[in-house]
Order: structure tokens, then sequence, then C-alpha cells
């Protein structure tokens, strides 16, 4: 495996981490470097504040999965000193040769003993579920969304004007009330709606675009609510308390297990995926920044998304993602319910780099055309529990501009204007980064981005992320 | 098929959700959207379904409307989407080839760049210059150069020059993103980007700072008016500029027109000076013939009128006279070497000279100054003859020794130079005329404290004007220096490593002239560092120098400290020791800290703590374990 500065930054928790870590090779902090004969395991000692040094190890066993070993307290994972032992690998130290030491031979041991039991034993049989409990709480969820409705009803009676004059207080306490009643999907929508209150309150300046987006979110309470409770009763009623295919267990909080996406059979084997495209955003309403991949199936041409939430308050301890270059070979690839870009996950992958004959082949995989897209975009936005986007791959018949607005035409001569989606934000705005791409594109590549309905002209955009050539993916956003 | 009436009816009816539900039966705004629909209700059953949810809406019992209206509003939605058009007529032009670069960089590689110039607060600085010496291809990608042009907008000066320098070396191609959305009427910014493109794009640049000359306002106007200087074509337009600019830019115009040379541009600054003398500053840079030959006509005629007249010398004719004299700068044309001899002529008479106050005026101390900071500025042949022929005129003064020294070394084979110099150092203690062979002595130290070796030019230089000496210095000097009887330096001591101790200049500036490859020459420098450190209590300056030139401290540092008499702060021997154990092996540390501990003499509040963790850094140290942060020592 070749060691690159993106590896290291993909297995780092976070970009600070693995700049200490660059610092502490930089400024020589380790001493007694040493590998194994087959170069699998370096080890060293790092300089810390403390008497004795920290003890670090990096076992690149599985290149894909290093494991990392530390004896320094930090609970970041890896730690800076395991990332610094990488740098130092990076920077071509010399790494004397020895027999690699008996604890983390043991401790290799001992992990490969708990891999192989693993993989012999029976899958884990499905848990028994506390009916009676489980019934509780189908009962304290449709209590809450009596609650919820009441309070959108009340909204709407009394308009939704009179928002600047409410207390955004009252809409957190009703999204906490929400959260107790196990409705935590409910309780991130009245969030927003607290916020938006803030907004009008503070800058009435925006009130439009506060008013139009809390409409948005009460056309989507109303319908999760009378959905939901219809699914709920026929629940409660039949008696049925497994998880089911269904997005209104997520829209209403729900969080999904992999064995529980198995138990469904939301998951196919073998998958083979690249990344289009990938971006960070921060939702304000429930304080965490959300990591978003775009991923597309190598085989079906599907496209789906990764995401990886990071709460703010745990931000140093929750892993980051990064962008991938290459192909991931994923031996079970669970799916969430779902249509369009579903969310996908995955506990195990390996990595390579994609072949010339991969890359070229990449292009076809986009729509038929841009009318498909379309249709299958105009499905989806006009679902209100979906969001009001699609990611699609277009093919490129030709890119360019007409006046100052920037164009795809595909090669069966149809059109669709480029332009960045205003809920994106401006930290998300790549459509004139088409402008400075420093060659010209070759014909025959295609286009990613995520095709939307623009209230202002309304008409069907898209939002340019990615552009698939027969050699390369050039990625306007990262 | 006119879809107007459906969109007014969704527009109504967010009007409605956000003035209230209770208010529905009085909207008359919304019945007549909803008669206009009736129209499409008739043509599709997907129209008539809104039509039938409007009237359903209307007439609802208050208690259901809300539920009524927002089901209406997602179907009305819903219909709304499915008609979305898409797509543009006119005709498609290519997209312009840009000019980022385009690599596979992550999110991780360039969000800290990225969050360091679009955020605030402190830290960027460093992030950026690390960034910028370890990845400067992250710069030039298409993603980053947007922002890192929004950076010369930057608040915190230092990281705008830092930026504007990265900008400076990015392809001349990037020039049109600096010219976009520029403000000619803007602020220190937009000076930046004038600066940055005219050092991308050179005289290219000239069309376009024309173009937007017309429309820049003050500061923007200035830069603009420089940049344009750095082109001889703009002559003419200079000129013109000079007669209708005023203030900051009329300054910016002469400055360009200083640099510009013609038959116009001599007429132009003859009469410029004779109408307002204080233009003469801009002549400073000039190297041009006509430039040297009108401020040696104007330094001269000033000089005879204050020569001629009996009074004083008023305190505007003295400014007047320095301006001109700071303008012979550079200048070393027949006329102004012959103003140099005139005045050497009537030094006497210069000497005389007084103020407006009646004190001595000192104009042929200054003459002689400045005249030793133009040689060393620019080193030109004929000012070093110049110089030589002063000093042989009468060798008997030490005035313009260290004119002619500094010009033999510019101008002649180094052995020759020392012959002919090395005799005014004595390395005896003479019997008798001591104070003019002082006087000598210190003249022809003063030329050499200019002197030093450059790594870069691997020869030694005119430290001010960075340009190499004839050969380099002979190396008998350096033998010669150490053995001299006065080490006494006209300079004032200075402190090299901006720590406290105060150093004799001399040994600054001998220190300056060693090559540090040169292990002869070490060899002969560190015995003497040796004995000075002990000789002065330096311990800290000392050591680092003997370090610097691949020795060692040991066996003179304790010693040193103690007659430093100054007790040291553990700080500053950990710092020493730091940055020696990047040079010298653990052992040798370990070793120098047994002497330093050996002392005993710390600072109260460092003693024991000193004791601790000298015993634990020598054991980890002998252990094979690298020298500890600070944090390890300040417990």
């Amino acid at each position: 495996m070749e060691l690159t500065e993106q590896t290291i930054l993909l297995h780092a928790p976070n970009p600070a981490a693995a700049e200490n870590g660059r610092k502490l090779s930089k400024k020589g902090s380790f001493s007694a470097l040493c590998k194994t004969q087959d170069n699998t395991v370096y080890w060293g000692e790092c300089a810390g504040s403390g008497k004795t040094p920290y003890r670090v190890s990096v076992d690149w066993l599985n290149p894909d999965a290093p494991v990392c070993r530390c004896s320094c307290p930090s609970r970041q994972f890896p730690c800076k000193h395991a990332l610094g032992l990488m740098f130092e690998q990076l920077a071509g130290r010399d790494f004397e040769t020895a027999e690699i030491p008996q604890d983390i031979a043991d401790k290799r041991s001992r992990q490969a003993a708990r891999a192989a039991k693993k993989e012999s034993d029976e899958p884990p049989k499905a848990k028994k579920t506390n009916s009676a409990a489980q019934k509780k709480k189908l009962a304290r969820q449709l209590e809450g969304l009596d609650m919820a409705e009441k309070m959108v009803n009340d909204l709407l009676t009394a308009g939704v004007g009179t928002l600047s004059g409410s207390s955004a207080q009252a809409y957190d306490k009703l999204a906490k009330d929400l959260g107790s009643c196990y409705l935590t999907g409910l309780q991130s929508a009245f969030t927003r709606m607290a916020l938006a209150v803030r907004t009008i309150q503070q800058n009435p300046g925006q009130s439009d675009t506060a008013y139009a987006e809390a409409l948005r979110i009460l056309i989507y309470l109303r319908s999760v609510i009378k959905k939901s409770r219809t699914f709920l009763q026929t629940k409660l009623e039949t008696d049925n308390l497994s998880s089911e295919d269904t997005v209104l267990f997520e829209a209403l909080g729900g969080v999904w297990k992999l064995e529980d996406l198995h138990a469904i059979g939301a998951f196919r084997e073998k998958a083979r995926l690249i990344q289009l495209s990938f971006d960070v955003s921060y939702d304000e309403a429930k304080k965490e920044y959300i990591e978003r991949g775009w991923w597309l199936d190598a085989d079906s041409g599907h496209i789906d998304q990764t995401l990886n939430f990071r709460p703010l308050k745990a931000l140093k301890y929750v892993k980051g993602e990064d962008s991938r270059f290459e192909l991931l070979e994923i031996p079970t690839l669970y799916t969430y319910p779902g249509e369009g870009n579903r969310r996908i996950r995955w506990d195990a992958a390996s990595s390579r780099p994609l072949t010339k004959e991969e890359h070229a082949a990449l292009p076809a995989l986009a729509s038929p055309d841009l009318a498909t897209a379309l249709k299958e975009t105009k499905n989806q936005i006009k679902n209100t529990l979906l969001p009001k986007f699609l990611a699609v791959l277009l093919p490129i018949g030709k890119l360019g501009k007409v006046e100052n607005a920037f164009v795809l035409e595909d090669p069966e001569g149809d059109r669709i204007v480029l332009r960045d989606r205003p809920e994106d934000g401006k930290d998300h705005a790549s459509t004139d980064r088409l402008a400075l791409l420093p060659e010209a594109l070759p014909s025959g590549g295609a286009l990613f981005g995520l095709m939307f309905y623009d209230e202002r002209d309304r008409t069907i955009c898209l939002h340019p992320y990615s552009i698939l050539t027969a050699d390369r993916i050039i990625r306007l956003q990262f | 098929m006119n879809l107007q009436p459906l969109y007014d009816v969704k527009a109504r009816l967010e009007q409605a959700a956000i003035a209230g539900t209770g208010l529905l039966a009085e909207d008359f705004r919304l019945q007549k959207a909803a008669e206009n629909l009736k129209p499409l209700a008739a043509a599709s059953p997907v129209f008539a379904k809104i039509d039938n949810g409007l009237q359903n809406l209307l007439s609802a019992p208050a208690e259901e409307r809300s539920g009524q209206l927002l089901d209406l509003l997602a179907l009305v939605d819903a219909v709304v989407y499915t008609q979305g058009t898409c797509g543009i007529s006119g005709e498609l032009t290519p997209l312009p080839t840009g000019c980022g670069t385009c690599e596979s960089l992550s999110y991780g590689q360039l969000e800290p760049l990225l969050e360091a110039l679009t955020s605030t607060g402190g830290g960027r600085t460093n992030l950026i210059k690390d960034a910028w010496e370890n990845h400067p291809e992250y710069f030039g990608d298409f993603r980053i150069l947007p922002f890192v042009i929004l950076g010369l907008g930057e608040s915190y000066a230092e990281l705008a020059d830092l930026i504007a320098d990265i900008l400076k070396a990015q392809k001349p191609e990037i020039a049109h993103l600096l010219k976009k959305d520029f403000d000619p009427a803007g602020k220190r910014d937009m000076v930046r980007r004038v600066e940055v493109i005219s050092a991308l794009e050179g005289t290219a640049a000239t069309p376009w700072l024309r173009e937007v000359l017309p429309e820049a306002k003050k500061d923007v106007r200035t830069a603009v008016i420089t940049a344009l200087g750095s082109d001889s074509q703009n002559t003419e337009f200079l000129l013109e500029l000079s007669k209708g600019e005023r203030g900051l830019n009329r300054d910016a115009a002469l400055q360009s027109l200083a640099l510009q040379e013609g038959e116009e541009i001599q007429k132009f600054w003859t009469r410029e000076v004779a109408k307002n003398s204080r233009s003469v500053r801009f002549l400073t840079p000039s190297f041009s013939d006509w430039a040297s030959e009108l401020t040696a006509a104007g330094l001269r005629s000033r000089l005879e009128k204050a020569l001629a007249a009996s009074a004083s010398v008023s305190m505007e004719d003295q400014e007047d006279l320095l301006l001109w004299l700071e303008a012979a700068n550079h200048k070393s044309s027949p006329a102004m070497l012959d103003f140099w001899r005139f005045a050497d002529e009537q030094a006497d008479l210069v000497a005389r000279l007084k103020n407006h106050n009646g004190r001595p005026l000192e104009f042929d101390t200054k003459l002689t100054d400045r005249l030793f900071s133009f040689l060393c500025n620019t080193g030109t042949k004929p000012l070093c003859d110049l110089c030589r022929e002063l000093w042989e005129k009468d060798t008997k003064q030490s005035r313009w020794l260290p004119h002619a020294f500094l010009a033999a070394l510019l101008t002649r084979p180094a052995a020759e130079v020392y012959d002919c110099f090395s005799a005014y150092v004595p390395i005896t203690k003479p019997l008798a005329g001591s104070k003019q062979k002082q006087e000598f002595n210190d003249a022809v130290l003063k030329g050499l404290s200019h002197v030093s070796w450059s790594e870069k030019r691997n020869t030694h230089v005119i430290a001010a004007g960075d340009f190499p000496l004839a050969q380099p210095l002979d190396s008998r000097w350096m033998e010669h220096l150490i053995k001299a009887v006065w080490k006494t330096s006209p300079e004032r001591q200075r402190l090299p490593f901006s720590t406290w101790e105060q150093v004799d200049s001399f040994d600054i500036y001998l220190v300056r002239l060693f090559n540090r490859s040169d292990e002869g020459m070490c060899a002969l420098l560190i015995p003497w560092l040796r004995e000075r450190a002990v000789e002065t209590g330096c311990w800290d300056t000392y050591s680092r120098w003997i370090i610097d030139f691949g020795g060692s401290p040991r066996g003179i540092l304790g010693e040193s400290m103690k007659k430093s008499k100054r007790a040291p702060y553990l700080y500053l021997v950990w710092k020493l020791m730091n940055e020696a154990s990047g040079v010298l092996s653990p052992e040798e540390i370990a070793s120098l800290l047994e002497e330093i501990q050996a002392t005993g003499f710390f600072r109260k509040s460092s003693d024991e703590t000193g004791e601790t963790v000298f015993l634990k850094t020598i054991a980890d140290l002998r252990a094979g374990r690298p020298f500890p942060e600070w944090d390890a020592w300040n417990i």
C-alpha cells in the first residue's frame, strides 16, 4: 500500500488532529522508530509532556483499517501520536527493522481470534422485543402526534404571520416535549420552526424567506403527522412491532442499526462504489455537522449517499469523513428505506485505485437523457416526505453559457440551467467554478449534481457538483 | 397553457397561511384566485382537484381549515413542481478556459486552508504560511483561488501582505480573476489587487490600468499610477497625469516619471525641480545620468549659495540642502563626481557653515557619511574610483579611509587590499601616535562592519546592497582581526539573538565575516569565541555562535555563566539546549547539562526545578530519548 497524505487524513478523526500529528513529526518528537520485517507494524516513542514518552504503534495488516495503539490518555482515535507516526513513515524516516514487541503481538493475535470467532459465529439471533414496552412507546408517540397537530393547527388558525410575535421558547419547549414522546424527527422540525421564529424576530428583512421555510416545515409536519398516525395505529392494532421498510420510521426519529436493516433485507452484496462528491454542512437545528458523500454504484449506476452526523458537542470524538478517490469494494452494503438517493452504510470495505477502463466506463452510467432525470426529479420533489432535490448524473452534450447562465445541453439537445441551490448556502456555491476549470472538457463526459425546483423563476435547475470525464472526476465541491 | 391562475392560487394560499385561517372567509383575493382557476379546472383533472380543494377549504368549519389548507398547499406545490420548466434558449457559447489547477485534493486537505482564508481570529497566518511552505499547490486549486483573492481584503495587514505575495507567485493567467469584480473606488484590498496584477503581468497590465484609471479613487488611483510607472511606454501618459493630478496621486506620477528615460523627461524634471525644489526627493532611486547631472547641478548651486552667504543657513535652506544631498544616492555621473570633488576642496569652508541657531551645521560630516552610505548602496565603479581618489589626495586624514577601503574591496584583488590596508589595524600596540592610529584603525573597522559572508552567494558581500566584493575577503584578515589591538567599534552594541545579553559590536561584525562551511576558518574562530564567552559572561550568545560554527561550548559554558553575575532563567537554558539538540549529540547535550548543573547557579525560583529536570533530562538523553519540550521543564 502506498501511504499518502490523503490516506493519513482519511484515518484522522479531523484535520486538526492530523495537523498536530504532522507538527510532532516535523519537530522530531519521535525516537526509537522500528518496524517489522514485513512492513506491517510500525512503532516508536513520542515525547509528550510527561516523564515517560508515549509508546505508539500502527498496524497496517489491513491497510484500509490500520490499528493504531498509543499509551497516551487521549480520547481521540487515532490520537495525534499515531498520526504523527504515520507522518514519520510518509517522510521516509529510518525505521529500524526489529521483532514485533510482545504486547503488540499479543494484541494482534487476540484481535485475529476475535475476528475468526465473529466469522465462524452464527448471525446473532433477533432480539426479543418487549411488546408491552413497545406498545407503551407507540401510544406515547400517538399522544405526541396529537400534541404536534394541535400546535400546527393553532399556528395556522392564528396565522404564520404571528410567528414574529411568538416566543421561540414556546417552540423549543414543544420540541422538547416531542422528544420525550419518542418523536425526535418531529422534534427537529419544531426546532427548525423555533429557528425561523428567531430569524423573523432578529432580522425582519429576512421574514419572507423565514415564512416560506416555516410553511415548508408545516406542510411536512402535516404530512408526517397524518401518515404516521395511520402507520402507528395500524401497528398498534395489528400487534406488528417489528421494524418496517418505510421512511416514516426515520421521519419520526427512529435510528436504524445495521442488523435491523439486514433483518428487513435492505442490503446487497459485493457492491462497488465510487465517490462522486463530498461536502459538509451545518444543521443549526440539530447543532451538528453533516458530512455527505455522494456515491455511484459502478455496476448499476444508481446514486446513493452516505451521511455522517457529528454533533457539535462531540465533535472531537466522532471521526470525520473525507473525500475518497478510490473505488470501494464493499462485501455488504446496507441501504436505508426510501426512494431516490437513499442513505447507505457499510461496516467493512476495501479500496483500490480505479483502472483506466473503470474510469472510462463511468460517464456511461449517467441517465440516458435529461428528460428521464427531469421526470424522476419531479416525482421525488412532489413527495412531501422526500428532499426537494434529486442527485442525478447527466450525460454532457455541450457545456457552456447562454448569456450569463451556465447551461448543460444533453446529447439530445435538451438544456438545463446550472445554478447553485439557494438552500445549500454560500459555502456550497460551485457553479461559478465551472469558469475556472483549467482545461476544456472533452466530449462524452457526464455532469453530477442536484436537480431542484427554483421558486424564483419556477424552473428546474441543476446545482453542479462534479464532472466525470473518461479519465478523472473533477470535483466542483470536494 | 397559461398557468398564472395556478401561481396566483399558490400565492394566495401561502398568504392565507401567514394571515391565519380565521380570516379565510374574508379573503376576497383568494376567492378571486379560485374563480380564475375555473377555466384550468375544466381543462384538466388535476386542476379540478385543486379547485375542489379550494371550495372545500372555503366552506370548511373553522377547526378543519388548518389541515385542509396544508393539504391543499401540498397538492398545489406538487402540481407547480410538475409544471416546472427546464432549459433556456439562445446561443450556447463554450465555457472559457480557466486559470486554476485541478488536482484530486480532498476536503480534509483543503478545508483548514479555506477556513483560515474565510474566517476571522488568530492563528490563521501561521496556518496559511505552513500551507504555503508545505503545499504551494493548494493555492492554485480552482476551488481555493477565489478565496485567496478575497483574502487580499483581510484586515490583518501581515496576512493580507502574505496573501499578496502568494498571489504574485501564481501564473499570470490568474490576473483576469483579480480584474473581475475590481472596484476602482475600493479600499486597501483593491490597492493590493493592482499591485498583484502589475507584478503578474508587468507591462502587459498597461491597457487595463489605463482603463480603470478614470474611475479609480484615492489609494487605488495612487496604486494604479504607480503601477503605470513600470512600463516605459507610459511616459507621455504619466507626463500628462502630472499636470492634472494632485497630492499623493501626483507624487505617484512623479515617482514613476523619475524612473523613465528620454529628452522629454529630462526637460520635465528640470522644470519640476526649478518650480518645486522638494520634488527632487523622487529622483533618489534613479540611476540615470540625466537625473545625476540635474541633482549634481542643483546640489552644487545650493552648496555654493550657502558658502557664499555670510549669514548662517536658514532652516528652509538647510532642509533643502539635505533633501538634495539625499537625492544624490544611486548617482555617479561625471557631474556628480565633480560635485564630490568640489565638496572635498571646500571642506574647510563647509565645516564652518552654521545653522539658523548659530551652531555648526556639520554638513562636512553629513557629506562624508552620505557618500559612504551611497557607496554601500550602489558600489558603482566610478564611485569607487572617486573614493580612492579622494583618499589618495590626503592619506594623512582618516576622513575618506572607510570609503577607500570599501572601494578597494569592491574593485581590487583581495590580497592587494589586505597588503594595502591591514597595516591600519595594528596587532601590536604602537609606541607613538596612538590617537591618530586608532582613528585609522576605526576607519578600516567601519568599512569591514559593512561586509559579511553570504551563504547564498558563497562569497563576501556588502550587506546593505547585497552585492559581492571583487574577491572574497583575504583569509589573513580573520587572524589579523582576532589579534587586533583596538577591538572597539564605532557602532553601538547590538543584541544578536534577541536575548538579554549585550555583546560588543566588534564581535558581531567579526562573526559575520566567517564562512560556516570553512572548517579551517571555524577552527580559528571557535577558540576566540570560547575566550570571549568567559571574558564577557555572555554565555548564551557565544554558546550559540560556537554551536553555529560547529563547536561545542563544553568546558566554558559553566564558567561563562558564573562570570555573567546574573543567574540564568531556566527557560533560557532550555531554549539554548533545545536548539543545540538539533546539532549536537545527545551525549554532548547531557554533558553540557551536567556542566550547568555543576555551577549550581540558578535563580532561586528555578533552583530546585533545575536540579530535578536536569537529572531527568540527562537520563532521558542517555537512554536515547529526544530532548524534552518546555512543558516537561516547566514544572
